[in-house]
């Protein structure tokens, strides 16, 4: 093959979460250069944040661990953590795009011994589980980090501490003068795979997120239920660690409601299912009680949906949560109208689990540089402009489609990069 | 089951404020929002359905689309900006026009294309009046500050009989004796359709004493304390509206009725009763301070409405304006009449004050038709809430 891309002919993947690694590797492995800048410390997005992923209900590592080693075997892909885009300029084929690197405060000499986090005397909230648990201010962001390097939150840290973290690391890897870095790249096109936030519940004001700690979000189960977890793996209450005997599951929580998310986040009626076997592992005799407007399990989800149906445990009520009234004794009551039955229903329960959609990054944080979105903030895929978008960037959608997405993204992006 | 949409119903609905009633996709968030709805009765998300599929028998005879004080909070809350609320004040414009008789003139008080004949009807018939009386002259200063308005009519000397009362009596009562027949006909048309919605046995019937003291008394009294109002969220504010409003009509109601005791029978033996009343006589300062707060309440009201439109919180819609305007027009009309009386300006003050005979005859007449009927309907829906869980409906050994 002869080299038609010249040296501007790279792609930009914005996103290092389960789209971005797929659709970098899928340009990369048929020959092109492949930037893949990542915002957190870590690449893996929030398929790592999750205990299980259906239907297969396999743990995370199952489809990233792969990837992260066809990423570390591949020289075409320069990977860049801690990093985010602040300006792109030029035209498709020829697009000039800053960078800028946040300090990490750890070089390349970390050997990810722990001996920092050891000494650190400071601790932080622990944003990988939602502020359920701390960490050290000098911490490795989860079990199973790519890369497996050590990150320092500055803020977090006292003097006694940085001295502490400093003296403790063998290797001269701590380095907290290390100011943020920006760099000019060029590609061809450029692929936002800039994922998915989970919609900020306390948004909805009648579900009252924040007035009792027995209501949690999805996402926070599966923290919870991961062995790697805040609780290692027990579902329990925050705040009084009471084992719940009932849960009830508010569906639609943000989702397919035009004063928040108005379109249906896709994911969240598998992602109940899914956590109702989570809770039977632990909890074979506990009453579960789901809320929703339409149980949406497209396709073959159908079978894992009949099947948790089944539960004699489990009951459906067809009618949505709007309103959760926290009780004293740290329970609360969810009330809905039963829409087939005419009733009105207070349900109390141990815990209450909002089924909050997904949001997409950009429009939780707003677009780094000015980009094509609709107006819920989804970008649109535009091939003449090499400006795509991969997996929830794109639309909200499951593993498998977010991965069909990005080999789409991906074979369009070198088409960009061939024809220039 | 068998559903036949009534297609007119839905079109009519569409163009009374019910335009995004489609949009439901039944969630129930309103039932549950709503501070008025009960664990029992649920409501408006069956409603919602109810209308969408122009179902009309089980909504004229539904006592929540009555109960329904439009509060918002549905609307607020509704993910799909389907408005509830306003459905609702839509069904309830239906079915006003539904229950009122006569149909023709129900029909004509139900759109705005019929609001130039609602305007023409009594207008011609007081100025036919007045012109048939040979009162159409405008006075002079003496008698303008003598007479006031009480010479309207002209004046003859038949000592038990005011010209000026046996003219407005003509027409006033007939126009008040209309609406209180159509406003029986229609209460009790709607009272025994929801005794058969609800399948009461009409074997068991309170006496009228146990009607009046168990069942309308209680809903009349939490009707003037406005607590249902109170427990609204959104539109909070209509109560602080609807309360002077209330009770500026309250304050009227007595005042007209002094009047026509002082004049037409005290008058007849104590002549010093008739003429315009001194400004401290404590009657007429209730009719001041019932003026203002009339104003005063109906002025809130229009904001309130105007701002929630231009939010695109609510739909503009002739059956909510026509009542507001109505009442404004009542109002200020009622009070220029006596500013230009003390001014000493005889000639607009006949003027506003023929205007303002037109505008409360037009209230009156109009009442079982337009939003105004609320007041019959909405009380009716609540006694009739109270009468469904008492032992005439519910037999207390069953449960």
């Amino acid at each position: 093959m002869t080299d038609e891309q010249g040296t501007s002919g790279a792609i930009l993947v914005v996103g290092g979460g389960i789209s971005g690694l797929t659709a970098a590797l899928e340009a990369a492995e048929v020959g092109n250069d492949v930037f893949l800048v990542e915002k957190n410390a870590y690449f893996g997005g929030r398929v790592a944040q999750l205990n299980q992923y259906f239907p297969k209900l396999c743990p995370p590592s199952c489809g990233l661990e792969i990837n992260f080693k066809r990423v570390k075997d591949n020289r075409r892909i320069r990977t860049y953590t801690m990093t985010s885009v602040t300006a792109v300029s030029g035209g498709p084929g020829n697009y000039a795009v800053t960078l800028e690197t946040a300090p990490r405060y750890v070089n390349s000499n970390c050997t990810a011994c722990g001996d920092c986090a050891d000494a650190c005397p400071d601790e932080i909230d622990n944003e990988f589980n939602f502020g359920m648990n701390k960490s050290k201010a000098a911490y490795l962001p989860h079990e199973m980090a790519f890369p497996r390097r050590y990150v320092i939150n500055k803020d977090g840290l006292s003097e006694d501490g940085a001295a502490a973290v400093k003296a403790a690391c063998k290797y001269n890897a701590v380095d907290l003068d290390m100011a943020a870095d920006t760099k000019t790249i060029n590609v061809a096109s450029i692929i936002w795979a800039t994922g998915w936030t989970p919609y900020d519940p306390t948004k909805m004001d009648n579900l009252k997120f924040n007035e009792s700690d027995a209501i949690v979000t999805n996402m926070m189960i599966e923290r919870m239920a991961a062995p790697g977890g805040p609780t290692d793996g027990a579902i329990i209450r925050p705040g009084d660690n009471k084992e719940p005997e009932s849960f009830a599951f508010v569906q639609c929580a943000g989702s397919r409601d035009e004063n928040h998310l108005e379109y249906c986040s896709y994911i969240c009626c598998m992602a109940t299912f899914k956590q109702m076997t989570y809770i039977r592992e632990r909890y074979p005799e506990a009453k579960i009680y789901v809320f929703y407007i339409d149980l949406r399990t497209p396709g073959k989800y159908e079978k894992f949906r009949e099947k948790l149906m089944q539960d004699e445990h489990s009951t459906f009520i067809k009618g949505k949560v709007a309103e959760i009234i926290p009780e004293s004794d740290g329970s609360v009551t969810v009330v809905a109208e039963n829409a087939v039955t005419g009733e009105k229903i207070k349900q109390k329960v141990d815990m209450a689990v909002l089924a909050t959609g997904m949001q997409t990054t950009i429009g939780a944080n707003g677009a780094p540089v000015t980009l094509d979105t609709d107006p819920s903030g989804f970008v649109n895929s535009n091939p003449e402009t090499g400006v795509l978008s991969a997996g929830c960037a794109c639309r909200a959608a499951d593993v498998v489609t977010s991965n069909q997405s990005a080999t789409a993204a991906a074979l369009k992006a070198i088409q960009v990069s061939r024809r220039s | 089951m068998d559903v036949q949409p009534d297609l007119d119903f839905i079109r009519y609905l569409k163009t009374a404020g019910g335009d995004t009633m489609k949009k439901c996709y039944q969630c129930a968030t309103c039932s549950v929002v709503c501070p008025l709805s009960s664990e029992d009765n649920p409501f408006p998300r069956q409603e919602m359905i109810w209308s969408g599929w122009g179902m009309k028998d089980k909504l004229v005879a539904d006592p929540n689309v009555f109960l329904c004080h439009q509060c918002g909070d549905c609307t607020a809350y509704c993910p799909r900006g389907a408005k509830p609320g306003d459905v609702l004040g839509a069904i309830r414009a239906y079915a006003y026009t539904a229950l009122g008789w006569p149909t023709g003139l129900a029909k004509l008080a139900s759109s705005a294309k019929g609001l130039p004949m609602l305007i023409a009807i009594p207008t011609v018939i007081i100025f036919v009046l007045w012109a048939i009386s040979g009162g159409m002259l405008i006075p002079g200063a003496e008698d303008f500050k003598v007479y006031g308005y009480q010479r309207f009519f002209g004046h003859w000397d038949f000592h038990w009989l005011a010209k000026n009362v046996a003219f407005i009596d003509a027409f006033m009562l007939a126009a008040f004796g209309l609406a209180i027949v159509a406003s029986y006909k229609g209460v009790t048309t709607m009272w025994a359709k929801m005794c058969e919605r609800e399948g009461v046995n009409t074997d068991f019937k309170p006496s009228m004493v146990q009607m009046a003291r168990d069942f309308v008394w209680p809903a009349v009294v939490e009707i003037v304390q406005h607590s249902r109002f109170r427990e609204c969220g959104t539109n909070r504010n209509r109560e602080t509206g609807h309360k002077p409003l209330m009770y500026a009509f309250g304050g009227l109601f007595i005042v007209t009725a002094w009047s026509a005791i002082a004049n037409d029978v005290l008058g007849l033996w104590i002549p010093s009763l008739h003429g315009p009343m001194s400004v401290w006589n404590p009657v007429k300062i209730l009719a001041n301070v019932s003026a203002v707060a009339m104003i005063v309440g109906i002025g809130i009201l229009w904001v309130n409405r105007s701002k929630s439109e231009a939010e695109d919180n609510i739909t503009p819609t002739f059956y909510d304006w026509f009542l507001i305007w109505e009442i404004m027009a009542v109002a200020v009309t009622g009070l220029l009449a006596e500013i230009f009386r003390w001014a000493g300006l005889a000639a607009p003050g006949y003027i506003i004050y023929f205007i303002h005979l037109v505008t409360v005859m037009m209230l009156f007449m109009y009442m079982p038709y337009t939003k105004f009927a609320h007041l019959i309907y909405r009380t009716t829906a609540m006694t009739f809430e109270r009468f469904r869980e008492s032992s005439f409906v519910k037999n207390p050994l069953d449960k």
